[in-house]
């Protein structure tokens, strides 16, 4: 009875949770999506603390609170501008818990194993019908816990699935760990940006691949245990040099496909748990970060076989040489071309977040739009480290979304814009893009900021951007550089502006 | 090598190509400068400024041309001008090379290059060198202050302890370079001023300036400058009719007319008829920049200023430029220097006549013994914006047909979709045992419903997303909450472990997404 109030608190659970996703398509839908997504939690977790077999209630709570305290500070106290860095960094706790539970499991195989030898049976047997299994003497089988029990009932069919399962379930929750700590190391600063390969590159990577598929066969073979570490840590190593293998300014692919991982290695924990629960979860979070990942990719026009194995490539021929020189702009200048514009678009990037500089775009944007200008923001897609960061940014600093336009709806309009202000972007307003087909962008699309009448670059120094190409727009005619650190450049702005 | 400036022969002509100012910007790429004794007096600037700049002062013209590698000046050259000329000499002056082919053969069979400063192609990159917008921002500003020495009133209204002044009512025709200068010192001085274009998106730039644009009620295909150039092409006999009748309607109110209407190598349109000068007030002024090329208005006299039998000055200057000098000569003098820039890209004094550049090659008319005018249109667009491709327009029955084809080609690849998945699934199906099937559904379906319902996410809430799904991700606590209860000691605290990590996870995940989410709010 028991049981089946559990399963009917999972299908609940699992109803809101597909509610909490799709309603993230638009701003206020979302808000009452978030606390579908926060009570479907809620019952899932309380429907397994009173379910069967649940043996330390008491701790599970406690660990639950301590879990929570930490996840609160964590949550409070983090800069919306590290934000790629938390999510990163929490996604390599799911893929840790995921290598644990699958552990858990193979131990508890082992132990259900000595106990069927312990009473003179072989685990897995099949009985006289051909088709269940010979379970243990119901005295033995009760003192089980309720998941000895599941293992204990299935045929050695079963107990290999099982261990197919739980193979994947550690290999990806491994390498998602791994993944997860350098991308975050990469994202917060810790660990160095560029596209480092240990000698090898990916035959490293393929080996390693190669030699966990001959560990996993062993392991189903019955070698034992010391298969399924080994395996673990070869998955630990793939997982570190595959991300590090790829540079910074593909780190929003990484991070949404990171989170793809971390929800296959849920469902395949799901399979070899038998519960359903956690299949649903992980086949949804796990196709939404395949989805980002794609939809990444394409805003970058690299297949994602490419992006996953790293860095740019090299160029297919010569560049275009950029002519001229980059023209510098001070405050006073940016402030009048500001007083006699009347449509103004903001192409913020990662550099307004490393500046922490929304805070004064916010300011800026305000005082435009009092004085009756028009002033919209641009946002490519790949724009930030994670997906749609910019957007997040600016609705911290109270940028009304309506103003936040997407690549696609704008970039027509750049043509009848009398000012652009690019605010610590590159590659994404790259020119060469579209008109060198020997950059490592080409065919990448791009904000055609160079369209509108001037531009304004506000960056920090003369540097190429993350992927280290130039980009050719610093030096048109009608783009003047704005040079400093944006925060600080554009306090000096704001106080021209009243 | 040597650049030298001649005095101007042309009569009445005071501009100079070289001022104290750029001499020393020229020395700066290394060269050296020589000038004509005199030649500065008219626009300012006396022999001893240029000795002062290190500018070498010569006495006649012979020894100039002489002496120079590269001449520079502001006016074409006259013949006399031109015999002085040798082979391989570099000349760097207006030239008007479609009026003055004769000239043009003759500097190209002597083989001298000549660079002709009207014919800078109107591309962004040559700006800085386009010596026709410079001059024609002096002749909009000019015009406006001789219009006023030839005004009775005042331009701005004022009301005096002596009387009203009603404000002057000032009609700018044509919006170009000119016409802006016009436009803008004239509302400086307090005028009110219209302003009229055929190109009507220049109606933005116009209002920019603070003069109102006279709209026409007319539809038809609208004049896209960009094509041209940014120079107005000829318009229809209805909308020049329509131009008129507006013209006609306006007449009597205005003050002054200053007409700059200009299409290239054509003689100016009459815009400004006799019947409109018969209906303006006495004391009214028209100013005619368009002079040189007949006038817009017929009435206009060349270089003269006249004043018709209804009490209406007409000007005709064709020397706006020249009356102000100092001025002209400063702008022309840095055209001048831009172009020598593009030409010295070792800044060691040497020209390197590069006849790729599409800036260089567009404005040379003469180069090695050759003519090489008119130029082969340039790489660059003259003015970026690209035309857009126009979209055939299909038919309905394309239309239908098209749709159709892409139905069946999304049919078709479903359909092989959902066989090559369906097939997989039924071999996984012949294998597997019955328990591990019905996982295995729930599994499909999820990831279905997962594709279908994340597509629709909004894009700006992509990070949101990222962070809901991360938290939700943290369900594997299920997991561990039903292994947490095992006898062995080493799965219990490894499940512990887990619920720990997971619930970190959860709640910070959905904090984290609630923090992220108040803050959306519209405007």
């Amino acid at each position: 009875m028991e049981y089946g109030f559990t399963i009917a608190a999972y299908a609940v659970a699992a109803v809101l949770f597909i509610l909490s996703l799709g309603g993230l398509s638009g701003q206020e839908s979302a808000k009452r999506a978030v606390w579908y997504g926060i009570v479907g939690m809620a019952i899932a977790i309380v429907g397994t603390l009173i379910g069967p077999g649940q043996g330390l209630f008491v701790a599970s709570l406690v660990l639950i609170a301590l879990g929570a305290g930490v996840g609160y500070q964590l949550a409070t106290r983090v800069q919306m501008t590290q934000m790629p860095e938390l999510v990163a960094i929490m996604h390599s706790l799911v893929g840790l818990a995921a290598v644990f539970v699958g552990f858990n499991a193979d131990i508890m195989i082992n132990d259900i194993a000595a106990i069927y030898e312990a009473n003179n049976l072989v685990m897995g047997a099949v009985s006289d019908d051909g088709y269940s299994a010979i379970g243990l003497p119901k005295e033995v089988y009760d003192g089980l816990s309720s998941f000895g029990q599941l293992i204990a009932k299935k045929t050695s069919v079963e107990i290999n699935i099982l261990k197919v399962e739980l193979v994947l379930g550690i290999w990806i929750g491994a390498v998602t760990f791994t993944g997860s700590v350098i991308a975050y190391g990469k994202l917060a600063g810790k660990v160095d940006t560029g596209a480092n390969k240990l000698p090898g590159g990916h035959m490293l990577n393929a080996g390693a691949a190669a030699l966990s598929l001959l560990l996993a066969a062993m392991y189903l073979g019955g070698a034992g245990s010391w298969t399924l570490v080994l395996l673990t840590v070869l998955a630990l190593f793939i997982g570190y040099h595959l991300i590090m293998g790829i540079g910074g300014a593909d780190m929003p692919v990484v991070v949404s496909m990171l989170n793809s991982y971390s929800g296959w290695a849920a469902a395949a924990i799901g399979f070899s748990l038998g519960n359903d629960l956690l299949i649903v979860v992980g086949a949804l979070v796990g196709s939404s970060g395949a989805i980002l990942s794609y939809i990444m990719c394409k805003a970058m026009n690299r297949s994602f076989i490419s992006v996953i194995l790293g860095g740019f490539g090299g160029p297919a021929g010569e560049q275009m040489a950029v002519e001229g020189e980059q023209i510098a702009i001070d405050a006073d200048g940016v402030a009048n071309a500001l007083d006699e514009a009347d449509s103004v678009i903001i192409i913020p990037g990662y550099g307004m977040a490393v500046a922490q500089a929304q805070q004064n775009v916010a300011e800026l944007t305000r005082r435009l739009r009092a004085k009756g200008k028009s002033v919209r923001f641009a946002i490519h897609p790949v724009a930030g480290r994670l997906p749609g960061h910019m957007n997040v940014l600016l609705a911290e600093a109270k940028v009304p979304y309506d103003i936040v336009l997407e690549m696609d709806e704008i970039n027509d309009d750049f043509p009848n814009t009398d000012v652009a202000i690019v605010i610590g972007s590159n590659d994404i307003v790259n020119p060469a893009a579209q008109d060198d087909p020997n950059s490592p962008i080409a065919g990448m699309p791009v904000l055609e900021c160079w369209k509108a009448k001037q531009v304004f670059v506000s960056k920090r120094g003369q540097g190429t951007g993350y992927s280290g190409i130039e980009n050719p727009l610093f030096f048109k005619d009608n783009t003047r550089m704005f040079y400093g650190d944006a925060k600080k450049s554009l306090e000096d702005l704001l106080t021209r502006i009243s | 090598m040597k650049i030298g400036t001649p005095k101007e022969v042309m009569k009445g002509e005071a501009r100079v190509a070289m001022t104290p100012d750029s001499a020393r910007q020229l020395q700066k790429l290394g060269y050296d400068c020589i000038i004509e004794s005199g030649a500065g007096d008219a626009a300012g600037y006396n022999d001893a400024t240029y000795t002062e700049a290190g500018v070498e002062v010569v006495k006649t013209a012979e020894a100039l041309w002489k002496a120079a590698d590269v001449v520079a000046k502001v006016r074409p050259p006259t013949e006399a001008e031109l015999k002085k000329s040798r082979d391989g000499q570099l000349l760097i002056s207006f030239f008007w090379p479609a009026q003055n082919e004769t000239l043009m053969k003759m500097a190209a069979d002597q083989g001298t290059s000549v660079i002709a400063m009207d014919m800078v192609p109107r591309i962004s990159r040559a700006q800085k060198m386009d010596a026709l917008s410079s001059m024609a921002n002096i002749a909009g500003y000019r015009a406006v202050i001789e219009a006023g020495n030839n005004f009775g009133r005042f331009f701005t209204g004022q009301i005096t302890a002596a009387g009203k002044v009603p404000p002057a009512k000032v009609l700018v025709v044509g919006a170009g370079v000119a016409g802006l200068a016009a436009i803008g010192t004239s509302t400086s001085l307090g005028a009110i001023t219209y302003a009229f274009d055929v190109r009507p998106e220049v109606a933005e730039q116009v209002e920019s300036m603070g003069a109102e644009f006279v709209f026409l009620d007319f539809e038809e295909e609208q004049q896209d400058g960009a094509k041209t150039g940014g120079y107005a092409s000829v318009s229809s006999p209805e909308f020049t009719a329509a131009q008129l009748a507006k013209f006609r309607e306006l007449a009597p109110d205005i003050d002054i007319v200053i007409t700059t209407a200009l299409i290239p190598n054509r003689e100016a349109p009459e815009l400004w008829t006799k019947d409109m000068v018969e209906a303006m007030k006495p004391g009214s002024v028209i100013i005619d920049l368009a002079a040189e090329k007949g006038g817009n208005c017929k009435l206009t006299v060349m270089d003269e200023k006249i004043v018709t039998d209804n009490g209406v000055t007409i000007i005709g200057y064709t020397d706006f430029p020249s009356r102000m000098a100092t001025q002209s000569s400063n702008l022309y003098a840095t055209n001048i220097r831009h172009m020598l820039t593009d030409l010295t890209p070792g800044k060691d004094g040497k020209v390197v006549h590069n006849m790729e550049d599409d800036v260089i090659r567009g404005a040379t008319i003469a180069h090695e013994k050759a003519v090489t005018f008119p130029p082969p249109p340039p790489k660059v667009n003259a003015i970026a914006a690209k035309p857009k491709e126009k979209v055939k327009e299909l038919t309905p029955e394309e239309k239908r047909a098209n749709e159709v084809a892409a139905f069946k080609a999304q049919t078709k690849q479903q359909v092989t979709l959902l066989g090559i998945g369906a097939a997989l699934v039924l071999a996984v199906g012949l294998v597997a045992p019955a328990s591990f099937m019905q996982h295995f559904i729930v599994f499909l379906l999820s990831v279905f419903i997962g594709f279908q319902v994340i597509w629709n996410v909004a894009h700006s809430l992509h990070t949101p997303l990222m962070a809901v799904t991360n938290a939700i991700s943290s369900i594997v606590i299920l997991g561990a909450l039903i292994q947490i209860g095992s006898s062995s000691m080493l799965i219990t605290l490894l499940a512990a472990l887990g619920i720990f990590m997971a619930s970190i996870n959860i709640f910070g995940g959905f904090l984290v997404t609630r923090r992220m989410l108040a803050m959306f709010q519209k405007s």
